[in-house]
């Protein structure tokens, strides 16, 4: 079990509701691999450097996740094909 | 020691003028890696008002020469400026958007 940090910018168009199905689908597939979320960390809606789909704001999330390093690949795969998140990041702590 | 060398030609001669205006283009070095002497001073993506004075206008990485800091923690700096970047919190090229609408 290993340590990551991982930061999701969410469309700033959807509802809170949309936003919650969004992390709880992330959540179970962390969940589901023997995994588990440490903290969340909710920057808020903020402006971007620059534009992603066409958007100037995103809403940033900072989660602190302990995962096997072997479910990362499979992880990062699931998170690019989540419509709500228009960009993540996963950073070994 | 340079110093004194530019003003003493400077009074002198008029052939010292074109080299006096080159040695005041270069911005001076720090001496000392503000990482190294600082140790409470993180290196981290999220840390962008750190990170935005190690950039240029232009968004891209300051060399080492300019900013002082060392070769080891300027590989941190140049790996966090571009995580930062992939998460746009800082731009890759030009300012923000917010500055390229004015």
């Amino acid at each position: 079990m290993n340590h990551y940090e991982l930061v999701v910018i969410i469309h700033p168009d959807l509802d809170d509701e949309a936003i919650g199905q969004a992390l709880d689908r992330i959540t179970t597939w962390i969940t589901d691999g023997g995994g588990s979320i440490d903290k969340t960390n909710k920057w808020g809606k903020r402006h971007m450097a620059y534009q992603i789909q066409k958007q100037n704001e995103g809403i940033y999330y900072l989660l602190d996740v302990s995962i096997s390093p072997t479910l990362i690949a499979e992880l990062e795969r699931n998170l690019t094909i989540l419509e709500p998140v228009m960009r993540h990041m996963i950073v070994a702590k | 020691m340079a110093e004194e060398r530019t003003r003493s030609t400077s009074s002198g001669s008029s052939a010292s003028r074109p080299r006096r205006q080159f040695k005041t283009r270069y911005v001076r070095k720090p001496r000392f890696c503000q990482f190294c002497s600082d140790k409470t001073l993180e290196i981290d993506y999220k840390n962008t008002a750190v990170l935005r004075k190690l950039t240029t206008e232009e968004g891209k990485i300051r060399p080492r020469r300019q900013t002082g800091t060392c070769a080891k923690h300027q590989r941190a700096v140049a790996r966090e400026i571009k995580r930062a970047r992939h998460i746009a919190l800082l731009p890759f090229t030009g300012g923000t958007w917010e500055e390229k609408i004015r």
